[in-house]
């Protein structure tokens, strides 16, 4: 019965996709000329000035979100295997697992704690010789982001690889493939469809990140998406290219429209 | 070689080895923060940070209570019958609909903050109203609630609800002493999902909310911004994620953790 489900239908389309159209509206009009009493001007120029101007904030989004992703799938598939496989105190790693869960902020906070002259990472690199290391930067951006989409990344995998029977791997073996064989003939082929949906899922989650460029990046990282969003939209009431950069972002997160669709199936079942 | 070293053994040390440094790892932000914060003025140990969070910023640490509270209801109210209408009935189109209803968790939070913060202004006039802050953070957390509530009613076969009624429940008898308290773990566990989401949202809540509300992130958001960095904030960060994760482990207590299964956790 459509009746049931009506009131989380209206919250979404009264809060979700409505606005969403609307700020589709708002990326068209002129700086913040919605509110000027002679009508909105609509105009192209936002979406021009994302690409003449923009540019390069757009390109940092994206490098900082895919690294993300491409980290945390080369530590995250060896440590969803041991855990599919190897590990029998998972409850134990589960509990840890939920600390990125509390949010980027704290991850970002932490680190730059961390990362501070005196920090236990300042202190360990100094350790090893290096003077005055520039800590704040894309690798540790990078770094944050990948802590706190790591869980997703691994869950991904691990219900793709705890659905590969342990015997095929035997059998590889038997038949006298190296385990690097095994890896690359039969693991990743047939984990293929986790590997895929946890890089689309941490790319897109990673997009919108906000907290870690801001706390722990230079400059250059500081230019990402949605902080640059927040400043022209909140600070200085642009609202058509806070908007406009809204919908890029939104772009660019919907990678992972296709994961939504596939774990929907995987939820409601037949 | 002897068989204590033999490759075997080595690759399962360095399998464990390898999770326990990933682990240390994710508590090493949370570990740096607690550390701070028991740090004095003289960078001697001390507890009188946290003086400082049960003094100044209780009024903050209310509203992130009271707002996740609120939102915790609103959640129920609507993800529990919207639950039991995508798996009770058959209908075309209802994965659709299902991804349609969990898309809000793909979407940015800062897309979502202007978005919502704009049609507040111009459209339902919320922006100075706490409800304003409470549907925002309803949209973009029931979806968390309502994953664990299909699965959970998905594994509950209809005879449990057949029976009741071949001996006479009526319909609300029927949800309210089979239905609800069998899927109860399921529902306990969107819950907690929701209120760790909701709890430690700062970003959304920075976008939507009005002047006189300040939530215990939002704090630790302004003060990282403008007052540089101060124990007493790292204090107020460690006792968040200290609450969020007493509720994670009451809930691993209470139900185990097979519930949280295909949410957010392995």
């Amino acid at each position: 019965m459509l009746l049931l489900v009506l009131p989380a239908i209206a919250i979404v389309v009264l809060f979700l996709y409505y606005p969403l159209l609307f700020i589709v509206q708002m990326s068209l009009t002129e700086g913040s000329s919605y509110l000027s009493p002679a009508g909105p001007i609509y105009t192209l120029q936002n979406y021009a000035e994302m690409v003449s101007r923009y540019l390069p904030n757009v390109l940092v989004t994206i490098e900082l979100a895919a690294l993300a992703a491409i980290v945390d799938l080369i530590f995250g598939f060896p440590f969803a295997y041991i855990l599919v496989r190897k590990v029998r105190y998972r409850n134990l790693v589960r509990s840890f697992m939920v600390f990125p869960m509390f949010g980027a902020l704290y991850i970002a906070f932490g680190m730059r704690f961390l990362l501070l002259p005196g920090g236990w990472v300042y202190n360990l690199l100094k350790s090893f010789g290096i003077q005055n290391p520039q800590l704040y930067g894309l690798p540790s951006v990078v770094f944050a982001m990948a802590l706190f989409a790591f869980p997703f990344m691994v869950l991904n995998i691990g219900t793709a690889l705890s659905n590969i029977d342990p015997t095929l791997e035997e059998a590889a073996a038997c038949l006298g493939a190296h385990p690097l064989q095994t890896l690359q003939r039969v693991l990743l082929p047939l984990s293929r469809a986790g590997i895929v949906a946890g890089l689309m899922l941490v790319f897109g989650w990673s997009v919108g990140a906000f907290a870690e460029p801001l706390l722990l990046g230079s400059i250059n990282e500081q230019r990402s998406l949605a902080w640059t969003l927040y400043q022209r939209g909140v600070v200085q009431t642009d609202y058509g290219l806070s908007t406009t950069m809204g919908i890029v972002l939104l772009i660019l997160a919907f990678a992972v429209t296709y994961v939504a669709l596939r774990q929907s199936k995987g939820v409601l079942g037949e | 070689m002897n068989r204590l070293l033999s490759t075997r053994r080595l690759t399962d040390i360095a399998s464990h080895a390898y999770i326990w440094l990933l682990l240390l790892l994710f508590v090493m932000p949370f570990a740096a923060l607690v550390n701070y914060s028991l740090t004095g003025p003289r960078g001697e140990f001390a507890l009188q940070n946290f003086a400082y969070v049960f003094g100044s910023f209780t009024e903050n640490l209310g509203w992130s209570f009271r707002i996740s509270l609120l939102t915790l209801l609103i959640n129920l109210a609507i993800s529990l019958p919207a639950a039991y209408g995508l798996v009770r009935y058959n209908y075309p189109g209802k994965h659709l609909l299902f991804a349609f209803l969990s898309l809000p968790l793909y979407v940015p939070a800062a897309v979502l903050g202007i978005a919502l913060v704009l049609t507040f202004n111009f459209t339902y006039r919320l922006t100075t109203s706490e409800w304003g802050l409470v549907l925002a953070m309803v949209v973009g957390s029931f979806p968390l609630m309502l994953t664990p509530t299909v699965v959970a009613l998905k594994d509950l076969p209809i005879v449990f609800e057949e029976a009741a009624q071949c001996l006479g429940a009526s319909k609300w008898q029927t949800y309210w002493r089979v239905v609800f308290p069998l899927i109860g773990p399921g529902i306990g566990a969107g819950m907690l999902l929701c209120f760790i989401i909701v709890f430690n949202e700062y970003l959304v809540t920075l976008f939507v909310k009005p002047t006189f509300i300040t939530t215990a992130p939002v704090r630790v958001f302004n003060l990282v911004r403008t007052a540089g960095l101060l124990p007493t904030t790292a204090a107020l960060a460690v006792v968040m994620q200290v609450i969020s994760f007493l509720a994670v482990l009451l809930f691993f207590r209470i139900y185990g953790t097979r519930y949280l299964k295909g949410t957010y956790l392995l």
